[in-house]
């Protein structure tokens, strides 16, 4: 004899979110008359202890097999309710959430009566559903104790040792020749004033030296399958072309000079070459996009260089995306950049003060420097309507975080090297939030750094000076710090502090399936829940890629994206929900419909099995990699497939329900 | 209470310290979790919704809250503080004395009864005094453990709780008891405080019947709340023009705190966002320096904010003195215009700024020059102390969101379980190759 159902009802306020337009004692009301339904109950935040306990409660002392709970959305708090149904002894997915928050109260809020109607339709569903739940077990799989990291920044080094640290082995991936990232290209660090490089070499070091982590560069990800706990992934990596103890000679046989990245373009280097001196890997390498096979003469012997791309396969239990972010590359005719020789970006001006290191003064173009102007907000807090769009239509609307305490830093900096230096700040907001950050602000402000405050729907003009100026440049604001006055700034240098945006990484982002935000960064689960997961579950966040960070930020999401590797693998297990497709063989033909409706490799096939002597075709769905779509359960002419947890009976009966008028909905109790 | 071992202790159970506790008991370490107060959930627990995602504040505290209770892994100790952290064999020996709560905790099954009987009523520091709760109670709806504390100053030592109480919970009798616990790591999660209210006697040293506190403004608008409405404290009035001072407790050489607080940008534009939802007809003007919505959403959130409605004025507040029907009136130079003016409004907050709770030398640390616990390796080990071993997350590491603080919660715990493994002996697997 089946078990009688005992169906548990509960309707949250949710802290007012719900019960501020939902009615929801009538609401419970209304349920408890339900068939089946033994309790009804209301609570503030059900999602509290004391609301976990009372189910809890109902289950041990009423009996109660099914649970119904109307609440936030799913994604927010199911498991913390299937986590209280199993303490209580109950299986799981013995219990319904329904969404009464996202999918009613919020966008109803002007229509009380009807949003209560709605409650009591989808609740009603929920308990119609509930009468149809079969108890269900997760699908439990050995996790490869290995992870994948993607860029070799100050984020993906962290992460790697991290997870290292910790006992996983890791695959550290780098699309570049070397090491380090973007970090790499800074020279003094806020807010302590340290050596970027030493920082970053301290990293590096840990990371090369550390046994249980294998780095390969010049290398990208090429495909993903698979899922969290057995994701496998083809890694392509090209010929470092040189030998390292033959790098001198390489270099130096090298005819061909291209425009140098570390230096922002504006510098040349060998197309075989080092990033820097004292880069990691020490050896140099080729880089193949401009080597034109063109022979080199090397120990009188002519040789040619050949890429031999490798394909390396491995399998990780989870990857972390570490692909960092670009400088914003203004347009040209932004500010005069490409247009006025005076106009460069903060990248470029620290990389040209660390190559013009010895300088006792301050030149530009030969010139000497007397007047220099920063604009920050350069790509950052763009208005829609007053500022032109990008290529994707977009404008950047979010503020890039480390633009204002650099622009101050480089301000403290030049004038302590140049004390007769006129700066010029012109911002928006000051925005040094930091620990220490605030002290630049001061500094410069004392070091009589001037700043002028204009609006973002009326930003500078920069122009080329008229001809027999004192200045190249001439700057028009208006400043709102001096009632809006309408000043003119002759300059001799405008540095653009320019934001962050994400590295143009789309084929990444499919492979991997992950979702990006309106501003195009890597987006999160939930900022406080999960803020370092993404909705692929495995797939893990670390520093820039998912937003403007300064490097402290990075390094500490990059930590934290290592201890969310550790929970997901550390125990060498996964589990995934059990929501797959789920064969009836009874009713199965071998039709084959359900494999040719299948996206999914591996999910689902036919199979020969012995019927009675006969040679019979049945489908066969293999869990893993099922993602419970339901595309096959469409076309099965035999109702052969369901998806469990959400059948076509449980279904049916939330349609019914549905359907139903509030009427029929208390008459039917 | 006896005394424990354990791998790791988090001291604080704010938002960070739960987070950093729950990182590291999923992992299968053995955590001890101590909170000063009689339930864990901190600053948090307090607030209304939270930015930007206008997630009710229970909705993300009280899980977590449940998650900390139920966990295996996890032993949470509340209502004890930590009097000292001395280096002790593998790891540290921390003292902690634990309070008496007058109540057995063994014993209470937080029915309240006792709470319904207690004739003293004393104004509730959880709502910040403007409600009130009973001498004898449990702490707050959601609270975690749901055990009833007993608050001896100001009881009448009645019995009518003992007399209530059907499982013989009460024990007048309870004495102050030392333990102590053994841990290889700790984690210094100790959060912060508010800046006064009464600091700045240009703001009327908080004397003045309208202006607030950010957290009151919380209660305020909590569906928890005294009120459940926006009430002005001074005279019960709803209020229709509503003020907020930024920088009330930050960025201020006179108060000595000159750094930036992070969150009072953000909390300001918030609460004004949920006034203008509570008081649809109020006006809201912020009075500013600089606007600092740096983090992800956070520029959005504030062009939403000024899209709604709200007021944003830049000017630093010059003084707060109020009429004789107890207005509060500000004085502010307007800087785009450039002339000071007098404003009258119902209700003034000042957007204080954070301190911090715990003085580092409580851990045998030295504090930096901002008061919060030095954290010398900012650049490499963001989370790292003075101390090997010892590691900060959330705002006891210096002002912080809630946001950022999960994400130090997670960043301690990674390192916290590095250097537990490496301080055990834990062998490493090996790659085949270590540099290809």
């Amino acid at each position: 004899m089946p078990e009688k159902l005992k169906i548990g009802v509960y309707t949250c306020y949710c802290s007012g979110n719900i019960s501020h337009t939902v009615k929801c004692e009538q609401v419970a009301k209304v349920m408890e008359t339900q068939p089946d339904v033994v309790v009804s109950r209301t609570d503030m935040s059900l999602c509290s202890d004391a609301g976990q306990s009372q189910i809890e409660q109902d289950i041990k002392e009423l009996g109660v097999n099914r649970v119904v709970i109307g609440a936030c959305a799913p994604s927010l708090h199911e498991q913390t309710f299937r986590n209280a149904v199993t303490r209580a002894g109950l299986n799981p997915y013995l219990y319904h959430h329904v969404g009464l928050r996202e999918q009613d109260s919020w966008v109803h809020t002007s229509d009380g009566d009807g949003a209560t109607c709605k409650a009591m339709h989808l609740m009603a569903a929920g308990i119609a559903k509930a009468r149809h739940l079969q108890p269900l077990e997760p699908i439990r799989l050995e996790a490869e104790k290995q992870a994948l990291v993607i860029g070799a920044g100050a984020a993906g080094l962290r992460a790697a040792l991290d997870i290292a640290r910790q006992g996983l082995r890791v695959v550290l991936v780098e699309k570049s020749p070397f090491l380090g990232g973007r970090m790499a290209q800074l020279e003094s660090v806020f807010p302590t004033g340290e050596d970027a490089r030493s920082l970053l070499h301290e990293l590096i070091e840990k990371v090369v030296a550390h046994p249980s982590i294998t780095v390969y560069t010049q290398a990208e990800v090429k495909g993903v399958t698979g899922y969290v706990g057995n994701y496998g992934v083809r890694i392509l990596q090209h010929s470092r072309g040189v030998r390292e103890e033959d790098s001198e000679k390489m270099i130096a046989a090298c005819p061909r000079l291209v425009p140098d990245e570390f230096n922002y373009g504006m510098t040349e280097r060998k197309v075989i070459y080092r990033a820097y001196p004292g880069c990691c890997p020490r050896g140099a390498a080729v880089d193949w996009d401009y080597y034109l096979d063109h022979p080199l003469r090397v120990d009188g012997k002519e040789i040619v260089l050949k890429d031999e791309p490798k394909t390396i396969d491995v399998s990780v239990g989870a990857i972390v995306a570490a692909t960092g972010f670009d400088p914003y590359e203004p347009r040209q005719g932004e500010y005069g950049y490409g247009e006025l020789q005076e106009v460069i970006t903060l990248p470029q001006l620290i990389r040209r003060l660390a190559l013009t290191k010895d300088d006792k003064t301050f030149q530009w173009n030969g010139r000497p420097v007397r007047d220099v102007a920063l604009i920050h907000c350069v790509g950052s807090r763009e208005i829609e309507g007053v500022d032109e769009p990008h290529e994707d239509g977009q404008v950047n609307n979010y503020c890039s975080r480390v633009c204002c305490t650099a622009s101050l830093h480089m301000a403290v900096e030049l004038h302590e090297k140049f004390p007769a230096l006129n700066i010029f700040e012109l911002y928006q907001d000051i925005r040094t939030y930091g620990r220490g950050h605030e002290d630049y602000y001061c500094h410069a402000m004392e070091g009589g750094v001037r700043f002028v405050r204009y609006s973002g729907e009326e930003r500078p003009q920069v122009a080329a000076a008229p001809t027999g100026d004192t200045h190249p440049v001439l700057i028009k604001v208006k400043d709102s710090l001096t009632y809006n006055e309408e000043l003119e700034i002759p300059v001799d240098l405008v540095v653009l502090a320019v934001g962050m945006k994400p590295r143009q990484i789309d084929d990444l982002v499919n492979m991997l399936k992950v979702s990006r935000g309106t501003d195009r960064f890597l987006l999160e689960v939930h900022p406080k829940l999960r803020p370092v997961e993404t909705a692929v579950n495995g797939v893990i966040l670390a520093g820039t890629a998912q937003g403007p960070m300064n490097i402290q930020e990075s390094l500490s999401a990059a930590s934290a994206a290592a201890a969310k590797v550790l929970t997901l693998l550390g125990r060498g297990k996964v589990e995934l929900p059990p929501f797959v497709a789920a064969v009836d063989a009874e009713k199965c033909n071998g039709a084959g419909a359900c494999v040719e409706a299948c996206v999914y490799e591996g999910a689902i096939a036919l199979q020969t099995f012995d019927e009675n002597g006969n040679e019979v075709k049945r489908a066969v769905v293999t869990p893993a990699n099922c993602v419970g779509c339901g595309a096959c359960v469409a076309v099965c002419p035999n109702r052969a497939i369901d998806v469990q947890g959400w059948t076509i009976a449980q279904y049916e009966a939330m349609v019914d329900a549905i359907g139903m008028s509030i009427v029929d909905l208390v008459e039917a109790a | 209470m006896n005394n424990l071992k354990v791998d790791a202790l988090v001291i604080g159970g704010g938002i960070a310290g739960m987070q950093a506790a729950l990182d590291l008991g999923d992992q299968g370490f053995q955590v001890a979790l101590v909170e000063r107060e009689a339930s864990i959930g901190g600053k948090m627990i307090t607030l209304s919704k939270v930015f930007p995602t206008l997630d009710c504040c229970s909705c993300i505290t009280t899980p977590k809250m449940s998650a900390v209770a139920h966990h295996p892994n996890i032993t949470l100790i509340t209502y004890c503080e930590v009097q000292s952290i001395q280096e002790s064999g593998a790891g540290y020996g921390v003292a902690v004395l634990q309070k008496p709560r007058y109540v057995d905790e063994s014993k209470c099954t937080g029915c309240r009864q006792c709470e319904y009987e207690c004739p003293i009523t004393v104004p509730s520091s959880f709502d910040r005094g403007l409600g009130s709760y009973r001498a004898i109670r449990v702490p707050f709806s959601t609270a975690v453990p749901q055990k009833a504390v007993l608050d001896m100053d100001n009881c009448l030592l009645c019995g009518k709780c003992e007399k209530a109480c059907p499982v013989e919970a009460i024990d007048f009798t309870q004495q102050p008891q030392h333990f102590s616990i053994e841990a290889t790591t700790i984690i210094l999660a100790t959060g912060f405080e508010l800046t006064q209210l009464g600091a700045k006697k240009e703001y009327g040293a908080g004397k003045l019947a309208n202006v607030i506190d950010p957290l009151m403004m919380e209660r305020f608008l909590a569906p928890t709340g005294p009120y459940g409405r926006v009430l002005r404290p001074g005279d019960g009035m709803e209020p229709t023009t509503i003020a907020y001072v930024q920088c009330a407790g930050s960025r201020d050489q006179t108060q000595g705190i000159e750094y930036c607080s992070r969150v009072c940008c953000m909390y300001a534009i918030k609460q004004a966002m949920l006034i203008n939802g509570a008081l649809p007809l109020a006006e809201v003007t912020v009075y500013y320096m600089d606007i600092r919505t740096f983090g992800k959403g956070y520029e959005q959130f504030y062009q939403n904010a000024k899209a709604m409605g709200v007021e944003f004025v830049r000017g630093k507040v010059a003084s707060i003195r109020e009429d004789e029907k107890h207005n509060p009136i500000v004085k502010v130079e307007l800087t785009e215009e450039g002339r000071i003016v007098e404003r009258t409004h119902d209700l003034v907050v000042l957007s204080l700024g954070m301190i911090p709770t715990a003085s580092p030398s409580t851990f045998n640390l030295l504090p930096a020059s901002d008061g919060f616990i030095s954290l010398p390796a900012l650049n490499a080990s963001p989370s790292a102390a003075q101390r090997p071993g010892i590691f900060v997350t959330g705002a006891a590491g210096g002002p912080m969101d809630i946001v950022d603080s999960i994400v130090t919660a997670g960043s301690a715990a990674s390192a916290a379980s590095s250097y537990i493994r490496e301080k055990t002996g834990m062998k490493v697997p090996q790659q085949e190759v270590a540099y290809a």
